[in-house]
């Protein structure tokens, strides 16, 4: 056979070994560099801080109610809203039409599952909910390797395909509806094989963020953003940081969400979390999160007269059907946006002297100049998110984190290192910490930023700042320990 | 199934930080050697319709000729007939709301909020014909929008009365060689007296265009849309690896263009950018008119004086009792409007327009327009299990340097387009993802591009040659065929 020129076949095969001794290369580099890291590693757990992590604040909870400012009419729907974000989904059946779509991939049935610490909206609580959700209605799930009973609630991703080379970063979800007594029919559909992904080093896990304020986070002018990122240059370069956003490819606009700041607003991530993490295909999503196997897919042989969708997507607003209620009315994706937009920040604790100095301290080593105190939103049209100074404790961009915190997997223009700086508030009675959930511990969290370049990353951008926080005296260090636990 | 967030874009910047050495210096080398280099739409003045137009003559041996659009009555924009009586109910309202014109001031929850920046102010006034939800009609809209109300804007050199509105996107960001990739809007609303305080300038055009930064985009049809998004992913990839030997021939390959967000495969747009009609909606609000919404929140220009509403400036509307009767927002309705619009209606066929459909298919067309899909079942039983006709298989594809717009968008390279769906053409205008043509047999043959130093060929190039390569009256019938759609 005449081989064409430009086919893909021989496009690869030409590439493949200049590739490989790169990444050979690479490979060496990482496995000096991470023995390198090992053997210089002081080996106390803190670096050299001498701070001790309180531990979260115990409840009741600082997060979780909505604003008081709401206006009457958006406040008669909260209720609604909360039930909409705490409901059960199933695949078929259940007490409601709205909670049936389940799978048949999943990483957990309901928002607040996932969503619940220190209240519904939150964060991994200490007790992790998943071992009450894989084996519901005769679920034959295996718990994945990774899930601890007392740990964090995380999702994996693979940041490769099996090549190794070509790149993936999609979620894989844990858990899938074979075997439900709600999902006849569905009986073949595996889980993912992560212990291969564990043995070929092709697995990365994210963390539960929390989603109070993040109705103010979203409306923040892009102007402003930009404006902070432009100032305090010259302090900035000494200490090594630099950031940039991740912009939306829709709109051009600068998206804030997730731990890549990969997407744009409550409702574009509702969508997603929707389809990517419950399986629940929505409007903004409007496909099964795995079309493979037709006895997996709605509508569901299921009695007469029991709960289930008809088809695709499995959630959307109701304009059709009798009866037409409020309740019904608009979708979930619609609800859980509202939801979360209505939640307000964590309040803080009421400051100590010890705290106060912590703040202090805090500035003055330079963290502030990535976890940027405040914004104020400009003027909205929900009243209650208006002209709202928000103490978020972050700039929004993302920043290049070394080799110890990176991922590999590319999110539009944040790279497989970097990281939108997680905002602060509410890590008072937060658990776990990092973009993985890796410690409970705080001060461990704070040493966690530190990282040197190797041949794939470059330093991370908090080095300099988290040498400033192990130099500080010993008092200074627990001040800035206690302020980010009064938060 | 994988769900690669944001895949789209990290893909080909993978891609591209792997080859930007070598790329550098082959473009280096290139440059002097650019004046070989086939015109496409983002080279220089040559961007104008009419230059494009003059470009291409047809080979000998194509002797079809293009009959023209059919006339009015438009064979489309009724809704699906099988929505439900409630459904049906809320139609005019969906209707006001896509045919609503925009002025900047909100003064009610469903109109206002034009710009900052905007390339028109009204859904229907470019998705217009042949009927409310279609294309560009025969009289450019924009000339009475881009003064109104006393705006200070002057008209686009690419824009011209007769010809197809457009979209301009810059590939580099002015001055720089950052990847820019957005639209970069036509107007402004400085001067309007509803805007008193902004004042902004529009793009410099003149310079992307001379600088070879300006690519242009015409308006996509809506009609079938909510068929579309619902067809299954899986029923997509089983049709790319179907017909494999007769593609090979053909040398046609094409791969989809997946969400970064769910992993699932994208549809709308000319590089397949856009996952469902609601994101689209959101999109087109906040970028074609500057309507921010719930999914889009920010104005695209915030510049002090511009900013002249509450954001999101349409939102969810909480009014008592008001839930059952509207919808959330504008954005819902739009949404709506785009997904409850029926497929055009084909003209009836004929013994020319038979044979033209079996030319179609013998030239290999079909093997990327495929001719039709089946919806899964859906829980909107109006779109559930209906076979469309959208000669589209909804992959993107190399269409080589003389299409090629130098702009990736997720896993779209900068050569590669989505199939455009071919369903009701019979009826359309301007043709190409730029409009640079309204003679259908100039399209086929735009079809038509062999590699340089830069892209591959077009995967159409040999399907082009095999309709050359027929005898006059199969042409003329494959053409016939083409305008009963």
């Amino acid at each position: 056979m005449r081989r064409i020129d430009n086919s893909p076949m021989q496009n690869n095969a030409g590439s493949m070994p200049r590739r490989t001794p790169y990444y050979l290369l690479a490979l060496t580099l990482l496995l000096a560099a991470s023995m390198a890291v090992l053997i210089v590693r002081p080996v106390t757990v803190h670096g050299s801080s001498l701070a001790v992590d309180p531990g979260p604040r115990p409840l009741p909870a600082a997060a979780g109610n909505f604003y008081s400012t709401l206006s009457a009419n958006q406040n008669a729907i909260t209720t609604r809203l909360t039930q909409i974000f705490t409901e059960v989904n199933f695949v078929a059946g259940g007490p409601l039409v709205k909670t049936v779509g389940l799978g048949p991939r999943f990483n957990s049935n309901s928002c607040s599952s996932c969503h619940a610490y220190p209240a519904v909206g939150g964060s991994s609580p200490p007790n992790n909910p998943l071992f009450g959700i894989y084996q519901l209605q005769g679920a034959t799930n295996t718990m994945p390797y990774f899930v601890t009973s007392n740990g964090p609630v995380i999702v994996a991703r693979f940041p490769y395909k099996s090549d190794g080379v070509t790149p993936d970063g999609g979620v894989h979800q844990m858990f899938t509806i074979s075997n439900r007594s709600d999902a006849p029919g569905c009986t073949t559909m595996a889980q993912p094989d992560f212990t291969t992904a564990q043995q070929t080093n092709n697995i990365i896990f994210r963390q539960t963020t929390p989603t109070f304020g993040t109705g103010l986070m979203e409306l923040i002018q892009e102007s402003d953003i930009i404006a902070n990122m432009n100032s305090n240059l010259s302090l900035k370069q000494s200490l090594g940081i630099t950031g940039h956003p991740n912009y939306s490819d829709d709109d051009g606009t600068i998206s804030r969400f997730g731990w890549k700041a990969q997407n744009k607003s409550l409702l574009y991530f509702a969508g997603e979390a929707y389809t990517v993490e419950e399986g629940v295909s929505d409007e903004a999503f409007p496909s099964e999160n795995d079309e493979s196997i037709a006895g997996c897919l709605p509508p569901f042989n299921v009695p007469p007269g029991t709960n289930k969708t008809k088809g695709v997507p499995d959630d959307r607003n109701d304009t059709g059907e009798a009866p037409k209620a409020p309740v019904n009315f608009p979708s979930d994706l619609e609800r859980f946006s509202l939801f979360m937009k209505f939640l307000a920040p964590p309040t803080p604790v009421a400051p100590t002297t010890s705290t106060s100095n912590g703040l202090v301290q805090f500035n003055a080593i330079g963290c502030n100049l990535c976890h940027t105190n405040s914004f104020t939103t400009p003027a909205s049209s929900i009243a209650a998110l208006s002209k709202v100074q928000a103490n978020l404790y972050s700039d929004l961009l993302v920043h290049d984190m070394g080799p110890g915190d990176a991922d590999n997997v590319q999110q539009g223009n944040a790279t497989g290192d970097q990281f939108r700086t997680a905002p602060l508030w509410g890590i008072g009675q937060r658990y776990f910490f990092m973009h993985d959930g890796r410690t409970s511990d705080i001060v461990q969290a704070i040493e966690d930023h530190r990282s040197s370049g190797n041949a794939t990353y470059p330093n991370s951008e908090a080095n300099t700042v988290i040498n400033n926080f192990d130099a500080l005296s010993q008092q200074n260090q627990q001040d800035l320990v206690n302020f980010l636990r009064s938060l | 199934m994988s769900s690669p967030e944001k895949m789209n874009q990290s893909n080909s910047q993978w891609k591209w930080t792997r080859v930007v050495v070598p790329t550098v210096l082959l473009l280096a080398i290139c440059t002097a050697a650019s004046a070989y280099f086939p015109k496409g739409a983002k080279t220089g003045t040559n961007t104008s319709r009419a230059a494009l137009q003059a470009n291409v003559a047809l080979p000998p041996g194509v002797t079809a000729t293009d009959p023209g659009p059919r006339p009015l009555p438009a064979n489309a924009g009724s809704f699906i007939s099988t929505l439900s009586a409630n459904e049906q109910q809320i139609e005019p309202s969906i209707t006001t709301e896509f045919n609503r014109t925009h002025d900047v001031l909100v003064t009610s929850p469903v109109d206002g909020g034009l710009g900052p920046r905007f390339n028109e102010n009204s859904c229907a006034s470019c998705h217009n014909y042949p009927a409310v939800g279609g294309s560009s009609p025969p009289s450019n809209p924009l000339f009475s929008i881009y003064n109104y109300n006393g705006a200070t804007n002057t008209m686009p050199f690419f824009i011209s009365s007769s010809g197809p509105i457009l979209e301009a996107r810059f590939i580099n960001q002015p001055g720089t060689t950052i990847a820019d990739g957005s639209v970069h809007q036509n107007f402004v609303i400085t001067g309007r007296s509803d805007a008193t305080g902004c004042n902004i300038a529009q793009p410099d055009f003149n310079t992307a265009s001379s600088q070879g930064n300006l690519v242009l985009r015409q308006v996509i049809p809506t009609y079938g849309d909510g068929l579309i998004e619902v067809i299954r992913n899986s029923d997509i990839v089983a049709n790319m690896n179907a017909n494999l030997p007769q593609k090979t021939k053909f040398k046609i390959t094409g791969h989809p263009n997946y969400s970064g967000n769910d992993g699932s495969i994208q549809r709308f747009g000319w590089k397949a950018q856009i996952r469902s009609t609601l994101l689209m909606a959101a999109q087109q609000m906040n970028v074609e008119m500057g309507v921010t919404n719930e999914t889009f929140p920010n104005e695209v220009d915030q510049t002090p004086g511009c900013v002249l509403n509450p954001v999101p400036e349409t939102v969810t509307n909480f009014t008592p009792g008001i839930l059952t009767e509207m919808f959330p927002d504008d954005r819902a309705r739009d949404e709506y409007f785009t997904q409850w619009l029926a497929p055009p209606t084909p003209a009836k066929t004929t013994t020319s327009t038979q044979n033209g459909k079996v030319q179609f298919q013998s030239a290999g067309c079909i093997f990327c327009h495929t001719q039709s899909f089946k919806t899964p079942a859906t829980s909107r039983p109006a779109l559930s299990s209906t076979t469309i006709n959208l000669y589209s298989d909804l992959l993107v594809h190399h269409m080589g340097p003389g299409l090629a717009d130098g702009l990736p968008q997720g896993q779209a390279g900068p050569d590669e387009f989505r199939t455009a769906p071919l369903w009701g053409i019979g009826q359309r205008l301007w043709f190409m993802h730029d409009g640079r043509t309204n003679n259908i047999v100039t399209a086929i043959e735009d079809h038509l591009s062999n590699a340089n130093g830069k892209y591959p060929a077009s995967e159409a190039s040999q399907s082009v040659n095999s309709f050359n390569n027929l005898s006059s009256k199969n042409q003329q019938d494959l053409v016939n065929f083409l305008r009963s759609l």
